[in-house]
């Protein structure tokens, strides 16, 4: 075991490499950049705006600011005789600014070194700051829709194998097709327009808890009213999804040898479906979970959105919108570090529950 | 004995009943934030809409502002540091005293220093600030004593105190002694020290931003601030903002989508809101690239000689190409685009001056439609139907102005993709060319693509809009005249360039004894040229808009100054 998760921690290397270069690549061929957004206005000269972006660093040639995002630029500008001004450069010039003075020295180390990076906006600060400080809304809202998901989906998957055919099973085939097809960002807003305030006023129309002034919300069972739209559009989709999964899987199962001997031997449809069948058919889905569960940490976009859910997926948004190179950078390396330690997961949890499966 | 027992009672009631109705009523005003979190929140460093709403609530002014005109006034005023100036003979430095009342939060005394420190900072260039344009405009700040301080300036100049008015104080006690350290320090995340109507409370990401009441505000209105706070919530978008304004989640609004708005009258009508209109200061253009979008070049170089910009081969240049763009003009039903576009909630303007502005020339009439003279201009100027049966066939040179025999009057039409008014306005406008055989293809962008074209230069026409601050200043310097028009930072995207234009605005800004009568008539010049030459196809100015929940209590708003008296205002529980 442990053999192979070293083996598989190995292979993700390049993995990942490629996934940042790659989405470095789209991020700075896309048109716009940060220097615009933070300087759009009439009053902010010419020489301003090359000051910021030389502060930026946005505009190097593309392949000096991967590497600069990758290794840092603490050894691409320095001050090699300790009197505080830079003297020395390499790949970068020296007054990137042409003002006629060095910028100062470099102070990113990079993400192999540890270092993220500092968002072109939030006041600045250190994006992995940025990132946790959002972690809590989107583990909240992908907990509770995960939960709802598995709690909802898995019984309606074992109802509908067991009733092969009928007329629950037939329901729950449309509605799991429906479920999937709906776009989660029209399914918010016709919740928000039917159960908020201006349709029949039940719940909040948006956010994370009501207004507080100070000390952030209050714990989530108090608010669960405000959980309740987000995590039913983001769980239609699990519910859809767990339920076929049940479905396939413990319809698979009853065909198993050990399924015909346990009907053999007398056993209760009850026992042979529950005791037999389920058991071994909540396999998938448990490896299943591995990546469902990481795959929580990159949020939900859309849903986050549409209801001023104050998570990781909107963070994404707002970044991308804003050209926040090393925000969107190190959510996408988060978000690919967690979906590959849950497949990894995934593997491993499937080896521990079916002793059929030996990892090497 | 008993009598005078009683009288003492129903007094002691009495004194009790009133000192209760001077009880503070409280509530929170909530207001919705569309945009992104603020990026910082220093005020020497930032200066988004969210973040200057912020500053106004906390921060105290130099200069006093009358709400009702937005004027600064020479004298005291709420929450103003300033109580006054006198003006030199020489009308170049004006001497400000200011008031020894005012604190901030953390006890220190509020005086000449922090004033002071703003007019450094913007000089030493430690930081990139959006007020970098003072030092262009101020020559000197001196420190006279502590409560008392000179603006000098190298010519007189019109709007000079509207430059004075942006060194607002600052805490400079807290400042660092390395000033490039500013982005990193805490102030620019917490404003931790203020001093205003609210005070600072809490940021959270993504969710609200809260100012608390500032309990020793010395100019409150009625001795306190009478709501427990004031917090921007942040909500998605415009169309979400509107639901829960009208959900009552949100206790104000301004400036909603014009599309919104009939549902925020009948609201009114059902007695659940309060509306102010008034007439706007945000406006519409189209503007045309007078200078070859293939090779965009500065108007100047660095020695301030001119740099050949060459034209653009439909709308031509400054001087030439008139006539073709007052045909596109004429070409336009602009009170349509304003039904259609703005659901009627806008203002037809004739020139570059709100009709709102003092120095506004009613006498000037907006170009008029009528597509069949904007078809004969066009024959006339040499570009005329490739099929001389069909009239909305495309139109080519033959003998134009601008461009070689054979061009096809084409030209891409741009705007940006979130805004539906200005894709409205795109889309009315092709279909309008398109009937005398000009071809725009129109094309969105997202917002920031559309930003980076724009500065680049290389767009052929484009819609977006300006909005005017107050108080009023009608001088054109950023939107047409070659000092701003410079490759990647430009105002004057278009590169327009009439000197006699550039001349009068100057005249009117410098004009000695600066009367308003004559400088009217300067500005009316100013408006006549910029018409005539049509750079932009002026459109409208959005009427301006607040609307508050009936449960707002106090709420009286003025066209620029919706929060003036907010420390006044209560929210009914």
């Amino acid at each position: 075991m442990t053999k192979f998760v070293v083996r598989r921690i190995l292979q993700a290397i390049p993995t990942l490499f490629g996934i940042s270069l790659l989405v470095y690549a789209i991020m700075l061929a896309t048109p716009g950049g940060p220097v615009a957004a933070l300087t759009f206005s009439p009053t902010v000269t010419p020489q301003e705006r090359a000051a910021l972006a030389a502060q930026l660093g946005v505009n190097d040639p593309y392949p000096v600011q991967y590497l600069r995002w990758l290794l840092g630029d603490d050894w691409m500008r320095f001050d090699s005789d300790g009197d505080g001004i830079s003297d020395t450069a390499y790949l970068i010039p020296l007054d990137a600014d042409g003002d006629g003075e060095p910028e100062p020295p470099g102070r990113r180390r990079g993400i192999l070194r540890g270092d993220f990076g500092s968002s072109f906006f939030h006041g600045k600060r250190h994006v992995v700051d940025v990132i946790f400080e959002r972690l809590g809304a989107t583990f909240e809202l992908g907990i509770a829709s995960l939960v709802v998901g598995l709690t909802i989906g898995i019984p309606v998957g074992v109802l509908a194998a067991v009733n092969r055919g009928g007329y629950f099973d037939n329901f729950t085939r449309v509605m799991a097709v429906v479920f999937n097809a709906l776009p989660s960002f029209w399914l918010g807003l016709l919740l928000l327009l039917v159960f908020g305030g201006t349709g029949l006023g039940l719940l909040p129309m948006g956010n994370r808890c009501g207004i507080v002034l100070v000390g952030g919300c209050p714990p989530f069972y108090e608010r669960l009213e405000y959980l309740f739209l987000p995590t039913f559009v983001i769980a239609v989709g699990g519910v859809a999804a767990y339920s076929r999964f049940m479905r396939a899987s413990l319809l698979d199962v009853s065909g198993q040898d050990y399924i015909r001997t346990a009907r053999a031997k007398g056993l209760s449809g009850r026992m042979v479906w529950f005791r037999h069948g389920l058991r071994n058919a909540l396999i998938p889905i448990a490896t299943l979970l591995g990546p469902t569960v990481t795959g929580v940490l990159s949020g939900a976009a859309i849903t986050e959105q549409v209801f001023s859910w104050p998570g990781v997926g909107r963070l994404v948004v707002s970044s991308i919108t804003q050209k926040d190179y090393p925000t969107v950078m190190a959510v996408v390396m988060f978000a690919a570090i967690a979906t590959i330690l849950g497949y990894l997961l995934s593997d491993m949890l499937y080896a521990l529950i079916d002793p059929r499966i030996r990892l090497r | 004995m008993k009598f005078a027992l009683r009288v003492t009672l129903v007094l002691v009631v009495l004194c009790m009943s009133s000192l209760s109705a001077m009880a503070q009523e409280g509530g929170i005003v909530v207001r919705g934030n569309a945009g992104a979190d603020p990026t910082a929140f220093d005020p020497l460093l930032i200066n988004e809409t969210v973040t200057s709403d912020i500053h106004a609530l906390i921060f105290p002014d130099l200069l006093s502002v009358d709400p009702a005109t937005a004027s600064i006034v020479n004298g005291p005023g709420p929450n103003a540091l300033a109580t006054g100036w006198e003006l030199s003979e020489d009308g170049l430095t004006y001497t400000f005293s200011l008031r020894e009342d005012m604190y901030w939060t953390d006890g220190e005394q509020i005086d000449a220093d922090d004033v002071m420190f703003v007019w450094d900072f913007i000089q030493s260039g430690a930081v990139p600030t959006h007020l970098s344009f003072v030092a262009d405009e101020i020559a000197n700040v001196e420190k006279i004593d502590n409560f008392t301080i000179a603006v000098s300036f190298a010519e007189a100049d019109c709007d000079a105190i509207n430059s004075i008015g942006s060194l607002e104080p600052y805490p400079s006690h807290i400042a660092p002694e390395d000033l490039t350290t500013m982005p990193d320090q805490e102030f620019n995340q917490n404003l931790y020290v203020s001093s205003g109507p609210y005070t600072f409370g809490e940021v959270r990401p993504a969710e609200s931003i809260s100012l608390l009441a500032n309990p020793d505000y010395v100019d409150a209105e009625m001795g306190f601030v009478n709501n427990d706070a004031f917090v921007l919530l942040n909500v998605p978008d415009l169309t979400v903002m509107v639901e829960r304004f009208l959900a009552g989640e949100l206790s104000i609004i301004s400036g909603p989508q014009e599309a919104r708005r009939a549902e925020i009258y009948a609201a009114e009508e059902e007695g659940r809101v309060q509306i102010y209109t008034y007439p706007g200061n945000s406006w519409d253009y189209l503007a045309f690239n007078l200078a070859d979008p293939a090779n965009p070049q500065n108007a100047t170089d660095e020695d301030g000689n001119a740099i050949d910009q060459g034209m653009h081969p439909v709308f031509g240049s400054t001087e030439v190409g008139r006539d073709v763009r007052r045909a596109l003009n004429l070409a336009l039903d602009v009170d349509d685009i304003i039904e259609r576009a703005t659901f009627g909630e806008g203002t037809r303007m004739a020139s570059h001056l709100v009709p709102a502005s003092w120095a506004f020339d009613p006498t000037i009439e907006p170009i008029p439609s009528d597509p069949a003279l904007a078809a004969q201009m066009l024959t006339d100027a040499g570009w005329v139907n490739s099929d001389p049966d069909d009239p909305s066939s495309v139109r080519v040179c033959q003998g134009c102005a601008t461009a070689e025999d054979g061009t096809e009057m084409r030209f891409v039409l741009n705007t940006n993709e979130e805004n539906a008014r200005r894709t409205a306005i795109i889309t009315i406008a092709q279909e309008s060319w398109d009937k005398i055989g000009v071809k725009a293809d129109i094309q969105t962008l997202e917002w920031g693509s559309y930003r980076e074209a724009l500065l680049s230069q290389t767009l052929d026409a484009y819609v977006i809009g300006w909005r005017n601050g107050y108080p009023d200043r009608p001088d054109a310097t950023q939107l047409f005249t070659p000092a701003s028009d410079v490759v990647g930072g430009c105002s004057n995207c278009m590169s327009y360039d009439n000197p006699e234009f550039t001349a009068i605005n100057e005249q009117a800004r410098i004009l000695p004894g600066c009367s308003i009568d004559e400088r009217k008539a300067l500005y009316a010049e100013a408006q006549r040229i910029i018409q005539a030459d049509t750079p932009y196809i002026f459109m409208f100015v959005r009427n301006g808009f607040y609307a508050a929940g009936s449960e707002v209590n106090g709420f009286d708003p003025f066209p620029s100054q919706m929060l003036w008296n907010v420390d006044t205002w209560s929210i009914a529980q």
